[in-house]
C-alpha cells in the first residue's frame, strides 16, 4: 500500500513538473505579446504614448501613422519572428550535432550570406545599389531585394554543399561540425579578398550590411520570414519526441524506430533555411541561437516538447529587447542590434551557466 | 528461429575493409546470445546493422522469417528493442525516458494507454520511486535499469545488449544481468548481447558466438568455451579451470 501510495505520489510529481513547464512556455509567450506591444511604443521619434495609440487606431497625425504602421510594427514583428527563427534553429541544431556550441553559424550559413551581400554590394554595386560618395546615403537602396537575395542564394547553397558532402558520411556530428566549419571559412576568405578590392564607399556598406539591422524589414520579408519560421517550428514540434530519442544516441534512437539519417537531414535543413531567410533580410545576428537555448535547457531540461516552444518565445523576447536597447541607444539611428543581443545576453548566460547547479527533468 | 543472419558483410565504404565479412549467426526465442570478441571485432558494427542504421553490403537479416531490411523502422521497433553501453539519455525525467519507449506505438503524441504501460514497466522494475526524477542524476545501475525498462516497454520480442555491464561496478554488473535473465526466461524474449568478461557470459549465456575480424569463427552452447578458443579470439594467454561444476576463466 505504501508503495503504492510512493509510487502515485511520484506520477503526481511528473504531472506536477510538466504543468510547471506548461507555465513556464505560457509566461514566456504572454511576455512575447506585452514586449511587443511595448517595443511599438518606443523610437527614436520620440512620440508620447497617446500619439502612439492614436496612430495605432489610425486617428494619429499620417507621420505618426506612417511610423507606427510601416517601420514600427514591421520591425518588431520581424523581431519576434526572426528572434523565435534563430533561437529555435540553435537548439535543433544542438540536438542534432550533439554539441553545445552549435549554432545556425556552425553550418557556415551567416558567412555564406555574408560573401553573398558583399557579392552584390561590391562586384554589382551599380545594379544594386543607389550610392553615393556620403557615406550617410548609404543603405539598401535601388533594389533592395537583390542583396538579401544573393545572401540568401548563396547560404543556401552553402547548406546544401554541406549537407550534400555529409550525406556520403551518414551525417555523423561531428563531420558536420567540421564541414560547417571547413565551408564557413571558405565563405569568410572569399570575403576578406572581395573586400580588399571594395572601393571605400562600397566596403562601408558592405560592413554596414553585416550588422543586423531590424530596420529592413517589410511586411514583405516579414511574411516570408513567418512562413519559413512557421513551417519549422511546426515540423520540429511534431519531432519533438524523436528529437528526445537522439539525445540518447543514434543507435539508441534508431532502436526506438528513429531514421536517424533521415530526420538529422531535413530538420538541419530547415534550420539552416530559417537562417539564411532570416540572415539575408536582417543581416548578421549573432548569438540568439545559442544564448536562447542553453538558457531554456538550464531552467527546462531538455524535453524537446517544452524547450522547442520555450526556445521560439525566449528568442522572440531577446531580440524585442535587444532591438529596442539598440533603438534608444542609438541616437537617432539603431545600433547594430547583433551586438546588443550579445551585450545583453551573455552576461546573463554566463551567470547562468556558472552559478546555477546542475539542468532539471 | 527468432533471428537469423546469414552471410552479412558490411564496410563503412565501398574502398574501406570489411567490418563484418560473412556473419552467420541463428538465435531462438527465450535464449540469450553472447558475442564475444576483442574491441574492433565488429560486435557494435553487427547491432547497427540489425537496427536499420547502416544498411549491409550484402547477406540477409531474418526475423522470424521476414527480411528485417525491408521493415520499416517503426515496425522493426515494436519487435526489436536495444540497451546501448553508458546509458545516456539527456536531462529527461524517468518516466518520460521509460514513456519514449512507447514511440513506436504513438508516433507523435502519447496516449493514457502509454503512460498506463510505462508506470507497469516502472513498477515491474522496482523504479517506480525513481519516476520524477532526472536520469542524469541517476547512478550507473539505475541508468542502465532505465534503459532496460525503455526497451521493454516497447514490448519487443527481441531484444540487444550492447556492452551492458561496461562501467558498471559488480553490485550493479548483478542486477543488470539478473534482470536480462528474467527478462529472456519471464517473458520468452530473445537477447543478443555483446559482453567483454567472458565468465558473465558464461554465468547468463545461452549460445556463444566468438567474433574475429568479422566472421564468426565458433558458435554454439557453453560446451564450446575452451581455453583454445578464448586464446585464438582474444590473442591472449588464458587459464580455464572448473569451479563447482562451472567453467571460470582466469585472465593471468
Amino acid at each position: 500500500m505504501t508503495d503504492f501510495k510512493d509510487f502515485m505520489e511520484n506520477i503526481q510529481a511528473v504531472l506536477k513538473s510538466k504543468r510547471k513547464k506548461l507555465m513556464a512556455v505560457t509566461i514566456l509567450f504572454v511576455l512575447v505579446i506585452v514586449l511587443g506591444f511595448i517595443c511599438l511604443f518606443v523610437g527614436s521619434s520620440h512620440m508620447s504614448f497617446s500619439d502612439c495609440i492614436d496612430a495605432l487606431l489610425g486617428t494619429g497625425s499620417p507621420a505618426s501613422v506612417r511610423i507606427i504602421r510601416n517601420i514600427r510594427i514591421p520591425r518588431v514583428l520581424a523581431a519576434i519572428i526572426a528572434g523565435a527563427g534563430l533561437s529555435v534553429s540553435g537548439l535543433i541544431m544542438q540536438t542534432n550535432l550533439n554539441n553545445p556550441m552549435a549554432s545556425p553559424a556552425t553550418l557556415g550559413v551567416s558567412n555564406a550570406a555574408v560573401f553573398g551581400a558583399n557579392l552584390s554590394i561590391i562586384a554589382f554595386a551599380g545594379g544594386f545599389l543607389s550610392t553615393g560618395n556620403n557615406l550617410n546615403s548609404f543603405s539598401v537602396g535601388a533594389n533592395p531585394y537583390a542583396t538579401s537575395f544573393m545572401a540568401f542564394v548563396f547560404s543556401t547553397l552553402s547548406i546544401i554543399l554541406i549537407l550534400g558532402l555529409c550525406r556520403l558520411r551518414s551525417f555523423r556530428p561531428g563531420v558536420v561540425v567540421l564541414a560547417g566549419i571547413a565551408i564557413g571559412s571558405i565563405w569568410t576568405a572569399a570575403t576578406t579578398i572581395l573586400q580588399f578590392y571594395a572601393t571605400d564607399v562600397g566596403l562601408s556598406a558592405a560592413v554596414i550590411w553585416t550588422f543586423g539591422d531590424l530596420g529592413r524589414a517589410t511586411y514583405k520579408t516579414d511574411i516570408i520570414m513567418a512562413v519559413t519560421v512557421a513551417v519549422g517550428i511546426v515540423f520540429f514540434i511534431l519531432m519533438s519526441w524523436k528529437f528526445n530519442a537522439l539525445l540518447s544516441g543514434d543507435a539508441a534512437a534508431s532502436g526506438m524506430g528513429v531514421n536517424v539519417n533521415r530526420l538529422r537531414f531535413v530538420s538541419m535543413l530547415l534550420a539552416s533555411v530559417i537562417t539564411a531567410v532570416c540572415v539575408s533580410y536582417l543581416g548578421i545576428i549573432g548569438f540568439v541561437g545559442i544564448i536562447c537555448p542553453h538558457v531554456v535547457k538550464k531552467f527546462l531540461g531538455q524535453d524537446h516538447r517544452f524547450t522547442i516552444p520555450a526556445c521560439v518565445f525566449a528568442g522572440s523576447i531577446l531580440l524585442l529587447l535587444a532591438d529596442t536597447v539598440s533603438r534608444s541607444m542609438g541616437n537617432g539611428s539603431a545600433l547594430p542590434v547583433g551586438a546588443i543581443t550579445s551585450l545583453l545576453g551573455a552576461p546573463f548566460f554566463l551567470i547562468i551557466i556558472l552559478f546555477r547547479k546542475g539542468d532539471r527533468a | 528461429m527468432i533471428l537469423e543472419i546469414k552471410d552479412l558483410r558490411f564496410g563503412y565504404s565501398k574502398r574501406s575493409p570489411l567490418v563484418l565479412d560473412g556473419v552467420n549467426l541463428e538465435l531462438d526465442k527465450g535464449e540469450i546470445g553472447v558475442l564475444l570478441g576483442k574491441n574492433g571485432s565488429g560486435k557494435t558494427t553487427l547491432f547497427k546493422n540489425i537496427l536499420g542504421l547502416v544498411k549491409p553490403a550484402s547477406g540477409n537479416i531474418l526475423f522470424k522469417g521476414k527480411d528485417l531490411l525491408k521493415i520499416k523502422g517503426n515496425e522493426r521497433a515494436k519487435h526489436i528493442s536495444y540497451v546501448p553501453q553508458n546509458a545516456e539519455f539527456g536531462s529527461l525525467s524517468v518516466f518520460d525516458t521509460v514513456l519514449m519507449g512507447r514511440m513506436p506505438y504513438f508516433g507523435l503524441r502519447s496516449g493514457s494507454s502509454d503512460e498506463e504501460k510505462t508506470a507497469e514497466m516502472l513498477k515491474e522494475m522496482g523504479m517506480e520511486h525513481l519516476a520524477s526524477r532526472n536520469v542524469e542524476e541517476l547512478s550507473g545501475g539505475e541508468r542502465q535499469k532505465t534503459a532496460i525498462a525503455r526497451a521493454l516497454v516497447q514490448e519487443p520480442e527481441f531484444m540487444i545488449f550492447d556492452e551492458p555491464t561496461g562501467n558498471l561496478d559488480i553490485a550493479n554488473e548483478q542486477l543488470i544481468l539478473k534482470e536480462a535473465g528474467r527478462v529472456a526466461k519471464e517473458k520468452g524474449i530473445g537477447i543478443l548481447t555483446s559482453l567483454h568478461d567472458i565468465n558473465q557470459a558464461l554465468a547468463v549465456g545461452d549460445r556463444f558466438f566468438f567474433l574475429k575480424n568479422g566472421r564468426i569463427l565458433y558458435s554454439g552452447d557453453s560446451s564450446i568455451v575452451s581455453k583454445e578458443i578464448i586464446e585464438d579470439v582474444f590473442d591472449a594467454k588464458v587459464n580455464l579451470i572448473e569451479h563447482e561444476g562451472k567453467k571460470v576463466v582466469l585472465n593471468y
